[in-house]
């Protein structure tokens, strides 16, 4: 018998329940380990089969998640990947996404607990993206497609249960978001003119990478009239030009907002014919993304902005959404129309990215490559 | 605050009614399960100064006692 064997049979192990769907699903809801839609019961069997791609120890440590620092390990995300739906197949991206969110720089103490209604978006890029059919076209954000519902539920279980993200204790957001439920997507690289977010990242072609950002739902820009690109940038800058939104709230010396503008591939096309770079969009968002001063209410500009601007700061003094043109993410994903997203984030995070790697560190091409020996 | 009263300082956390538990559970995580709370009404955000004044009137006596108690 393996090791992993021997401790599946360790009473302490497992939670004995009578092998009724309805029933296990009670237990899991009165215990607080579901996110209140019905689960797969992580049975011994399930859990080991959902190792079945996972090349590293059972039990080896991916990273500690906040806020209860839980030590997340291939067979406690399994547990939750089976309870989310999740193929086997889904596993790598999920540690990878793991290992993301534990980089001290997500600060994801700050993003469990805090009050706002933020959560971590997985975006994947590479070919394994493709090889799992996590979509990257029509709907990408919604619903339709077990990988993104899947990985992205998982995520959420295991900030639940392994992190002790429970609403009203490690989890204290106002309103919450839909999004907080799942929020996984694919870049669509066959349709963006530009250089993908993971090359962006340091990345070269090819590698699978996922990237986690600490973002608000999508804000809509509708722009069905712009034929010019600059006519698109304009509408986009006036969509993220919010007074509400935390990453212009983040005032602090030394942090550097990081929101994601998601193009439509047919808006990417429109801005890259006239010639727009990535470089060129985040200069101009970065100067036409703002909101004058006297926008916000007199209590924020005397608690706020007056550390920053001064008192005597006049009333059409134009306050940037992100403190650098190099902060601002750019992905391009979704199918046929003329829409684009914002996404503001919860400001005091950096996104992080991780390529799906083998145990030795060399970058899977493939799912096939982290087959478990 | 934890890492302080492991190091023998004295030290409590203010925080508002909801975000007790939380309070509780990060103390517990971080090896104090007995850091002393002061306890205020919610909200702290958004007040003018006299509701900030009055949170500091129900933090006032507990600071004290708290600080009767390591005096003791």
């Amino acid at each position: 018998m393996s090791p992993l064997e021997e401790w599946i049979r360790q009473p302490a192990s497992t939670v004995r329940c009578e092998n009724d769907l309805k029933k296990v699903n009670r237990l899991f809801q009165d215990r607080g380990w579901s996110d209140g839609l019905p689960i797969i019961p992580p049975t011994p069997e399930r859990v080991r089969d959902m190792l079945a791609y996972c090349d590293r120890p059972w039990d080896s440590s991916i990273g500690k998640v906040a806020p209860r620092y839980g030590e997340a390990t291939p067979i406690r995300l399994a547990v939750n990947a089976v309870m989310a739906g999740c193929e086997p197949e889904y596993l790598p991206v999920l540690m990878a996404a793991v290992e993301a969110m534990c980089d001290p720089a997500f600060n994801l103490y700050a993003l469990q607990a805090t009050t706002h209604p933020c959560a971590p978006l997985l975006i994947v890029n590479g070919p394994i993206a493709r090889e799992l059919e996590i979509n990257a076209g029509v709907n990408a954000f919604g619903q339709g497609r077990q990988a993104n519902a899947t990985i992205g539920r998982a995520v959420r279980l295991m900030l639940m249960n392994i992190g002790g993200g429970y609403p009203g204790t490690g989890d204290m957001a106002t309103l919450g978001a839909p999004s907080k439920f799942s929020f996984c997507v694919a870049e669509n690289e066959a349709e963006s003119p530009w250089p993908s977010l993971s090359v962006e990242r340091g990345f070269d072609e090819g590698i699978s990478t996922v990237t986690v950002v600490g973002a608000e739902p999508p804000h809509n820009v509708n722009d069905h009239a712009s034929s010019s690109g600059i006519g698109i940038l304009k509408m986009i800058a006036g969509t993220m030009r919010t007074t509400g939104n935390n990453d212009i709230y983040n005032y602090q010396e030394g942090t550097y907002p990081q929101p994601l503008v998601v193009f439509g591939p047919e808006h990417a096309k429109s801005v890259s014919d006239d010639g727009y770079g990535k470089e060129a969009i985040r200069q101009y968002l970065f100067e036409h993304a703002r909101v004058p001063l006297g926008e916000f209410s007199r209590e924020n500009i005397d608690n706020r902005f007056s550390r920053r601007y001064g008192a005597d700061a006049p009333a059409d003094l134009q306050i940037p959404v992100f403190k650098r043109p190099q902060d601002l993410l750019i992905a391009v994903v979704g199918g046929p129309g003329k829409h684009s997203a914002v996404f503001p984030t919860f400001g005091a995070t950096q996104a992080i990215t991780r390529a799906i790697s083998r145990e030795d560190g060399r970058p899977a091409l493939s799912i096939a490559d982290l087959k478990a020996r | 605050m934890c890492e302080m009263r492991k190091r023998g300082v004295s030290a409590a956390v203010i925080c508002s009614e909801p975000f007790v538990k939380l309070a509780r559970a990060q103390a517990r995580v971080f090896g104090v399960p007995d850091l002393a709370l002061i306890v205020i009404p919610h909200p702290l955000g958004g007040l003018n100064i006299e509701g900030v004044a009055s949170r500091a009137e129900t933090a006032n006596p507990q600071l004290q006692a708290l600080i009767r108690q390591i005096a003791r």
